[in-house]
């Protein structure tokens, strides 16, 4: 009974350097399976379509494969893998164009040129990831030097802003709101130099010393030491003014509480009250910060204006004009939003430290 | 023959917005795309994306149905682009623009200076060169636009020329109002200063129009595919030895010697931005020629030789 030869359904799938054909049939026996001349020819007997009867199919590969296929299978269905000679994404399997009817893509394992590429990738990222941790890393021979270093740091900060606060608190229970009016002349000097100190900060940052990411710190940075240097300095008039105190004030209570978590943090001591101190004392005295350093603008915009100070008018030759008063109206609106940003990263920052407070089970 | 049967869901909610019977399998994408805008007269082919998987690519035009890992009957994602602007008419609005704000200051109109100063012309010769090479450079951008450039994408979406238009013309403004102001200082180093930047101006024009040519003879039959471009008999040419996109390395070297003949700030940062930017474009054209050619030429880099 040699009637015409019956095709299984076969699906088909690809990577860059192999081919996948599924042949739908179960409970095959002795499937014959082999390349010649880069066709592959099958032939078995088997469960299908159309009944328990012989199958059989050609394919003519599109490039060249490797003449020794690889067959596994199973109850319901026979895989074959194939060998691509050349690492290329075929467009389609065969050589001929149109494509045979027995033939479809197999959705299961489908991807195309770059999801296979994508996959490819992440396998190598993953051999180079285990490499990684099975290597030890090496141990750091200066980790007491830069320990002590930050520990340092922070200590001569906190005693800085210590200072500060307990000097400006004193003077405010003796001499009440007269106090606010030459809070500059007393505590400046120590502000510029707590504030310039500050600048190690992004160098540890840059250098790697510390973790914390560095734009978030330059901008902290750059904020104050504007706000310190360029507004309130170079304005005599500024400087007796009583934002001055609030603004000092706001500053050094914020970091009363930073630097010490840091530097027990250094030495790998934590202790709880602090933490949560540290990540929830800028709830109110963050907002209120921007605000007094906003108020700090508004007031010294007219006085700009008026001076012309850090301004340039026509006619110079860089055929330019700045305008100060108007500059300071740009970073007040960028004031606001990066206090808003910043918040929202402050925020997300306490829930991470802190964790989810009561978890009751019932 | 089979013939196929396309479903075409929304990306975000699934459901079918059209349904189409009896499709040739050897039908390309645009083809679908006509017909599915037969169905949806609103949303043009240039406005459609088509693609396999909700959060995948779009697939091109060229495209074939039967080609595609899908069944007989196939389920495509459409997700709405937004209307749609050609890149020509982008190009012309957003060059044109420039061009007549600068006059504006340079004729003096009476709300740019003050009526006192209107219609006035300025003592200083630079003035009137730097009005020539302003509006030289973007008359040629129009006409490269319309001649000469052959783009590969058809469209953008609407609105980035508001985006662009406000940051051109913007910057032609606020140039212009120095240049032009009555106040103006000509450059310190006076006739030798001008004289260099004006050679300098005329050599990368020359060059940027060059480059822009022989880029669009690589296209010349109308083919989408890319091809690495070589330096021709042309002497400006010669710079592709150096670097990928020497169009960008002359449009920088143009935007400088404009700065170096008006010395004026807010065009040396017009500069600055330009230059950022089209750092940015050259590395990604660069990155995308090392991928695509495994025999790209490796002395070249992105914008600058040797450098950057």
């Amino acid at each position: 009974m040699a009637g015409p030869s019956l095709r299984p359904h076969v699906h088909w799938a690809q990577r860059h350097r192999e081919l996948y054909l599924r042949v739908e049939l179960s409970d095959v026996q002795n499937p014959d399976v082999a390349i010649t001349d880069n066709v592959l020819h099958f032939r078995a007997q088997g469960h299908g379509a159309k009944g328990d009867n012989i199958y059989e199919f050609q394919i003519e590969f599109l490039e060249p494969v490797e003449p020794k296929p690889v067959c596994r299978v199973t109850q319901r269905q026979l895989n074959i893998t194939v060998q691509k000679k050349e690492s290329n994404w075929w467009e389609r399997l065969t050589k001929q164009e149109k494509r045979p009817l027995f033939l479809a893509p197999d959705f299961d394992r489908w991807l195309d040129e770059s999801d296979a590429e994508m996959e490819l990738k992440e396998k190598e990222e993953e051999k180079i990831n285990k490499m990684k941790i099975e290597s030890r890393v090496p141990k750091d021979p200066f980790k007491h030097l830069k320990k002590g270093y930050l520990v340092m740091y922070n200590l001569v900060q906190f005693l800085g802003f210590s200072w500060i606060f307990v000097n400006m608190t004193v003077r405010l229970f003796i001499l009440g709101k007269d106090s606010f009016y030459d809070t500059f002349h007393t505590i400046a000097d120590m502000m510029y130099f707590c504030q310039t100190l500050a600048l190690m900060e992004i160098v540890n940052s840059l250098i790697g010393l510390v973790r914390s990411p560095l734009i978030p710190a330059v901008m902290q940075i750059f904020g104050r030491n504007f706000i310190l240097f360029v507004v309130l300095g170079s304005l005599e008039e500024m400087q007796s003014k009583p934002v001055v105190f609030f603004i000092f004030y706001f500053w050094s209570v914020i970091e009363l509480f930073r630097y010490p978590y840091y530097m027990l943090s250094c030495i790998g001591i934590e202790w709880k009250p602090l933490t949560w101190l540290r990540y929830t004392a800028w709830i109110p005295l963050y907002p209120l910060g921007g605000l007094a350093e906003a108020v700090c603008i508004v007031q010294s915009i007219p006085i700009f204006s008026e001076t012309g100070k850090f301004s340039l008018g026509l006619p110079n030759p860089l055929n330019v004009t700045i305008q100060f008063s108007f500059l300071l109206q740009i970073y007040l609106i960028a004031l606001f939003l990066g206090v808003f940003v910043n918040f929202r990263h402050l925020y997300k920052q306490r829930k991470q430290h802190l964790g989810p407070k009561k978890r009751k089970m019932k | 023959f089979v013939s196929y049967q396309v479903e075409i869901l929304d990306w975000k909610t699934k459901e079918q917005l059209c349904f189409l019977d009896k499709v040739e399998p050897n039908a390309t994408i645009r083809e679908i795309r006509l017909m599915f805008h037969k169905f949806y007269p609103r949303w043009y082919p240039a406005r459609q994306s088509i693609k396999l998987d909700p959060k995948g690519k779009s697939l091109r035009d060229e495209e074939i149905l039967q080609h595609l890992p899908v069944g007989t009957t196939a389920t495509l994602y459409f997700k709405d682009l937004g209307p749609q602007i050609g890149w020509t008419t982008v190009f012309l609005i957003e060059y044109t623009g420039p061009l007549f704000i600068y006059f504006l200051f340079y004729f003096r109109m009476p709300f740019v200076y003050g009526l006192d100063e209107r219609f006035t012309s300025s003592p200083h010769p630079v003035v009137n060169l730097a009005c020539i090479c302003h509006s030289f450079h973007y008359i040629k951008r129009l006409i490269e636009t319309v001649f000469v450039h052959r783009f590969s994408h058809g469209t953008m979406p609407l609105r980035n020329i508001v985006k662009n238009c406000l940051y051109y013309w913007g910057f032609a403004a606020w140039l212009a109002y120095y240049i032009n102001h009555p106040l103006y200082t000509p450059p310190s180093y006076g006739k030798k200063q001008i004289n260099f930047a004006v050679i300098m101006f005329l050599l990368c024009e020359a060059g940027n129009f060059s480059i822009h040519v022989a880029l669009s003879d690589l296209r010349r039959n109308g083919s989408k595919t890319r091809k690495i471009p070589y330096p021709t008999k042309n002497p400006f040419t010669w710079l592709f030895f150096f670097v990928s996109c020497p169009n960008y390395t002359y449009e920088v070297g143009t935007w400088i010697s404009f700065t170096i003949m008006t010395q004026c700030v807010p065009v040396g940062l017009f500069t600055l931005l330009c230059f950022i930017q089209m750092t940015i474009w050259a590395k990604d054209k660069h990155c995308t020629y090392l991928r695509e050619f495994k025999d790209y030429p490796s002395l070249r880099m992105p914008i600058i030789p040797f450098l950057l």
